[in-house]
């Protein structure tokens, strides 16, 4: 929970440092980002294509505490979708039930073309899809590239005989990997730190670290378990460009869970809001800023003579 | 191989050829011919077989992170297991049957690392003090593994390689040098390589590696398997160039005990604090003998340092755990950064206690 | 014709030598239900009470005194292990504190036979160990003698935990550390508190099994019979540890005398970590213990 007063939209997208970035390096890879259809679905129409994941009416309940109850959500390609809501909403469960930590009581989860009861946690890299977590889930013995590798572990197919001989499969393999990893690592302004271990970095990078880790493998879909939480607001800044960038460069579809509601206004696409388990709202950042009962659950009301700080 | 990661870890000792040639130079060539048989035999044949199981061990529960109380019982599988090679297929090369020695613990070890995938922690540990117990209980119960001596007592006999005889001090040592060497190193190789990689993945963070494609029963049986096949070879070794007479009592719960302490005494997932801790623990009861009969003369007979060196070992464990958890060779690293002017890399950052499991494959 | 009179016995005699595994499971589960802690030491404790009282009564130190004195060098103990070696340790992985207790375990190994010498010591409690005879059936008094002692204990300590202050400080502290701590209780105090007990039950323990066993060193090594017991019934559990080990105490001499003669007997020696194994498979959390829920 952010009581800190947000940063408008200005300011967020855009410090001095950043454009110069921007305007002088570019990105090495672009593909070209599906923004049509993104933008389409910001004016309410319905999405052609097939959306990268369909949630419909998860259920979760942990012996008498309910998770989440008939939960469904779609996000279409290349959009970023929020989900916001207060503390135990049940918006991490909704990560883990995607990524398949958690196994849901009812509904369908539905990657792509793929449709699950309950996703095969060990697949998820083989189908595109990558997250990070609320408390960093960093390899904290690994060096920073080493971790980032991990990344593009499921690549690898070169057995560990193949590993001690040194074959030039294996060496293949692992320099493609370092390639990739290096590559990913430059994209995130990382690259000075990269042989240090990744236990031994302020948090802010950790958190980086784990982002490159998951864009790596050019997921399809990216889940984001606050991936700004706890930093400052410089770190925030530097952090949200990234996952714009990365969506804008790989075409990577994201969803976020944050608690900084300014940030989450200017960066998403739609929003989708939980409450007590329950989706009470779903749509543009503008919709979702002025739905009343967003606004009695979570947001407040701002007053003329004070900014109400989010809760 | 081009694995920058390894070399940026590599420290003052491997980092450079001289360091490593200097090593070389007076495992071969110094001390087998200087060493007196005391040495030899009861110092470094001992030192070098419990480096290579606490190597084993470390690769399980220092760099894998599944902890193991049974590892003596894979020090006797695969000592029984050459024994019986030996003794059953003459026409075998004892290099085989070593080979194979160690390929029959790894199996074992396989069959008692499936439990890991469900288990970690304690429970984990409960199970491998199964696997300690049976071995034990086989090796006592049947005959066969022994030829039916009593007890389950094996006599080593001679070894010959490639038509050298394998007897005197001197040449038990050098067999085990080189055995040991060449055994650590492909260990090393494997713990730089994606391997060891997917080893500290599952340490820090299972569910992250589950997450990010990591297989994890393969990665676990393979740390089952490379662990217990390393220290089978180390049974060998302590069976054919050390004691030469062995018995199942000795590969007890105290021996488990003993390798354990090896690893965190020299430090956790490191290839150097293993053969630092091995060391220590061959050669500090001599020392602890010495001194305490030194001060308090006769008073000061066996039970007495057994006892005291039960203390020491133990509170040295406790101590370690508090104070430096990262062990012995990080206390070793600290001084030979501020001794050795030549190191680019400074001393490693300061860890809080909470991550003394981030100590990275440091070899 | 199964000899249902033998299989009774052997069944009665299983269960009233589970007993006194129980016994020393209750230690465990104290302190695990507190701190965390799986306190490996536990056994070494057992054996530096056993001798510490033998030792005392072998110098003309009248029973009673024995006891009280005993009583109070393990209270001692249990509340400097927990300043000096647990609390350092408080945010450590709980692996990380059971290879410390393992660590402490030889220190006060070492440290009860360098005291007390390495003998083996006879140590009787008084108790005519001439069997009873129920319709037939072998009944040994020490064992019912044990039995009755534990129940006692455990009827206590239930009465202590639902009816005194700390009691429930324990049962507070065991449930949710973080509410205890926003409730004001000082968890010092109540792992202070908990390594006591721990230490008192090592003594009852400890005599015990000291009259049973004899004093010696391998007295430590109960610890050993005691992980079964707790992973039957729940690390967390004193039920548990009571079914746990009435269940391992019957399977062990069951399966010694059913199971044993077709592998040459001595299975007594695995049969209850196998039992064990295969309950960490099916039920890792036990009988009676709490279901652990993974958050990611």
């Amino acid at each position: 929970m952010s009581l800190v007063a947000t940063a408008d939209a200005e300011t967020l997208s855009l410090t001095p440092a950043l454009a110069r970035e921007r305007a002088g390096e570019g990105t090495k890879d672009v593909r070209v980002m599906p923004t049509v259809a993104a933008q389409e679905l910001a004016r309410g129409a319905a999405p052609a294509a097939v959306p990268v994941l369909a949630l419909e009416d998860i259920s979760v309940a942990f012996g008498g505490v309910v998770a989440l109850r008939d939960v469904s959500l779609r996000v279409a390609e290349g959009e970023i979708r929020a989900v916001i809501g207060p503390n135990g909403a049940g918006k991490s469960s909704l990560l883990n039930v995607v990524s398949g930590l958690y196994r849901p009581d009812r509904g369908r989860v539905r990657l792509g073309d793929r449709d699950f009861t309950h996703v095969p946690t060990s697949r998820l890299a083989g189908y595109g899809v990558a997250r990070t977590f609320q408390n960093l889930a960093l390899f904290k013995g690994l060096s920073v590239l080493d971790n980032v590798m991990m990344g593009v572990v499921h690549r690898r197919r070169a057995g560990f005989l193949q590993q001690i001989l040194g074959t030039p499969w294996a060496r293949r393999e692992e320099a493609a990997n370092r390639a990739a990893a290096e590559e990913v690592t430059g994209f995130l302004h990382l690259t000075e730190a990269k042989e240090r271990i990744a236990g031994t970095l302020p948090y802010g990078l950790q958190k980086r670290v784990e982002l490159a880790r998951a864009l790596v493998a050019r997921p399809k879909l990216l889940l984001l378990d606050e991936p700004l939480a706890g930093m400052t607001l410089t770190e925030k800044q530097e952090l949200s460009w990234h996952i714009r960038n990365a969506r804008d460069s790989y075409g990577t579809t994201i969803v976020l869970i944050e608690h900084d509601i300014g940030v989450v206004m200017d960066l998403s696409d739609r929003i989708a809001v939980l409450d007590h388990g329950c989706k009470i709202a779903d749509g543009t950042p503008d919709q979702v800023r002025t739905d009343q009962a967003v606004i009695d659950a979570y947001l407040g009301v701002a007053h003329d003579d004070e900014t109400e700080l989010a809760l | 191989m081009s694995t920058p990661s390894l070399s940026i870890n590599a420290n003052w000792l491997t980092r450079s050829r001289v360091g490593v040639a200097v090593l070389l130079v007076i495992a071969y060539g110094v001390i087998p011919f200087t060493g007196s048989e005391y040495l030899l035999d009861a110092i470094l044949t001992p030192f070098l077989a419990l480096a290579l199981a606490a190597v084993g061990l470390n690769v399980l529960t220092g760099y894998a992170g599944q902890v193991s109380l049974g590892s003596a019982a894979f020090l006797a599988v695969g000592a029984y297991a050459a024994y019986n090679f030996n003794l059953r297929i003459p026409e075998l090369p004892f290099l085989v049957s070593l080979v194979l020695a160690g390929i029959v613990a790894a199996a074992v070890g396989l069959v008692f690392g499936l439990p890991s995938l469900r288990l970690r922690g304690f429970y984990l540990a409960v199970s491998t003090l199964a696997a300690q117990f049976f071995v034990q209980w086989a090796l006592t119960k049947f005959g066969w593994f022994s030829n039916d001596n009593p007890s389950g007592v094996i006599d080593a006999p001679t070894l010959t390689i490639g038509g050298v005889q394998i007897s005197g001090a001197a040449r038990r040592y050098v067999f085990s040098v080189t055995i040991v060497l060449i055994a650590t190193f492909l260990t090393v190789r494997l713990l730089a390589a994606q391997s060891g990689r997917n080893f500290i993945a599952v340490r820090d963070h299972e569910i992250a590696a589950k997450v990010i494609g990591v297989p994890l029963l393969r990665t676990k049986l393979l740390a089952f398997g490379v662990s217990s096949f390393l220290i089978g070879v180390a049974g060998v070794l302590w069976a054919f160039a050390y004691l030469r007479t062995v018995e199942p009592a000795g590969f007890n719960l105290d021996r488990s005990f003993q390798i354990l302490f090896i690893i965190i005494i020299g430090g956790l997932a490191s290839i150097r604090g293993s053969f630092l801790g091995a060391a220590f623990i061959v050669v500090f009861p001599l020392l602890l003998s010495r001194v305490g009969a030194a001060l308090l003369g006769n008073v000061f007979d066996s039970g007495v340092l057994e006892m005291s060196q039960r203390i020491v070992i133990g509170g040295l464990i406790v101590g370690l755990l508090i104070a430096e958890p990262r062990g012995l060779i990080a206390l070793v690293d600290r001084l030979s950064a501020r001794i050795l002017p030549k190191l680019r890399r400074p001393a490693p950052q300061p860890i809080s206690p909470q991550n003394y499991h981030s100590q990275k494959g440091v070899i | 014709m199964f000899d249902y009179q033998f299989f009774i016995e052997v069944l009665v005699g299983g269960l009233l030598s589970g007993v006194m595994y129980s016994l020393v499971a209750i230690g465990f589960v104290l302190i695990y239900k507190t701190s965390g802690v799986l306190n490996f030491a536990q056994g070494a404790m057992l054996l530096f009470a056993a001798l510490t009282f033998v030792s005392l009564v072998e110098r003309g130190v009248p029973f009673p005194l024995a006891l009280l004195a005993t009583l109070a060098v393990m209270v001692l103990l249990g509340i400097t292990i927990e300043r000096v070696i647990l609390r350092p340790l408080v945010n450590q992985p709980p692996i990380t504190l059971f290879m410390a207790t393992l660590g402490l375990s030889y220190v006060i190994e070492g440290a009860a036979q360098l005291l007390w010498g390495a003998q083996v010591h006879g140590l009787d409690l008084g108790i005519n160990d001439t069997p009873f005879n129920v319709a037939g059936v072998f009944i040994s008094q020490f064992d019912l003698f044990a039995a009755a002692v534990a129940g006692a204990m455990v009827a206590l300590f239930a009465l202590f935990f639902r009816y005194t202050r700390t009691g429930l400080a324990f049962r507070a502290v065991a449930d949710d550390q973080f509410a205890a701590l926003a409730v004001g209780l000082r968890l010092p105090r109540v792992w202070a508190a908990v390594w006591t007990a721990a230490g008192i039950v090592a003594v009852v323990a400890g005599l015990l099994w000291g009259a049973r066993l004899g004093v010696q060193f391998s007295l430590s090594l109960v610890v050993l019979k005691a992980l079964p017991v707790l992973v039957l019934g729940g690390f967390d559990s004193i039920a548990g540890a009571i079914v746990g080990g009435l269940l391992i105490g019957a399977i062990e001499k069951l399966a010694e005398v059913y199971v044993g003669p077709f592998f040459g007997g001595g299975i007594e020696a695995w049969a209850a970590y196998v039992v064990a194994l295969g309950f960490l498979l099916v039920r890792p959390s036990g009988l009676f213990g709490q279901k652990l829920v993974e958050r990611a």
